[in-house]
């Protein structure tokens, strides 16, 4: 795991900012934690809903499993996989490509972004889950490092997604532009222009 | 982002000038083109000793050719 950088989240509970860790590489024995964290949160909160009577809709991403993700690509420097830390729990994380994916935009046509393939904030963090969420603010860090990613990269700060149905609000809310749908998901970017207002 | 390191690179006047052009297509600079193509010279090179192999294919001459990596 790389040397962290400090950013900041707001508790929803105190409405205060409190301090986070940024790692840029994360390594499978991390993400393993990462999986059996988030899937403990989900079954109890599932056993909790039940228990009230109430219906419990599971993330549309619950499936997800960053350890085979994280195995898959944690040695390649075209995979960076960055996690967003918070009183030593995992708050987000997300996985990045930075070649073979080229942006859309009318005006970027062709030209190198950095491709966001998994993006995903903690359980206990979403309001469809959590009453009472815990932190906000995981997403919006975790976009801003893929920005700075490509900013780095000189890629002028293009980045692209494909959003889950639930997420498109959020992501539209940062100024990222719907540019049509591909198997069922709709493919998001930043152009260089608004990358820069929302990092702003 | 991670603290960078400096290093010197020699190249020669045909691989200056290769680098260059790419730079002015590719609308980066020198270093960010050498860490692009350092990024996927690995990622060929992991792909390739997993045992698969890297093809380019014409679509219109119906041709495909294998490509050998060092």
């Amino acid at each position: 795991m790389s040397q962290p950088h400090h950013i900041w989240l707001q508790d929803c509970a105190t409405g205060r900012s409190v301090e986070a860790l940024l790692y840029e590489r994360i390594d499978p024995v991390y993400a393993e934690r990462v999986d059996d964290a988030w899937l403990i949160h989900l079954a109890t909160a599932e056993a909790q809903a039940k228990a009230r009577g109430e219906k419990f809709e599971a993330p549309e991403h619950a499936h997800w499993r960053w350890h085979e993700k994280v195995l898959r690509s944690s040695h390649l420097l075209s995979c960076p996989t960055l996690a967003v830390e918070c009183e030593g729990q995992p708050q987000g994380l997300m996985l990045l490509k930075t070649d073979g994916h080229f942006a859309r935009h009318s005006e970027q046509s062709e030209k190198p972004l950095v491709f966001i393939t998994y993006l995903s904030t903690a359980p206990w963090n979403m309001p469809s889950v959590a009453p009472r969420p815990r932190f906000r603010g995981v997403g919006t860090n975790l976009l801003r490092a893929a920005v700075e990613v490509s900013l780095d990269l000189e890629f002028k700060g293009r980045v692209g997604l494909h959003s889950l149905p639930n997420a498109e609000p959020f992501y539209e809310r940062q100024g990222m532009q719907c540019l049509g749908q591909d198997s069922m998901l709709n493919y998001y970017e930043f152009s260089p222009e608004n990358a820069a207002a929302f990092i702003r | 982002m991670s603290p960078k390191k400096t290093m010197t690179l020699n190249l020669t006047e045909a691989e200056m000038e290769a680098l260059e052009v790419m730079c002015v297509e590719k609308d980066m600079s020198k270093t960010a083109l050498m860490r692009q193509a350092l990024r996927l010279y690995q990622l060929v090179n992991a792909r390739l000793k997993a045992g698969e192999k890297l093809f380019l294919e014409n679509e219109k001459e119906k041709e495909k050719k294998e490509l050998v990596v060092l």
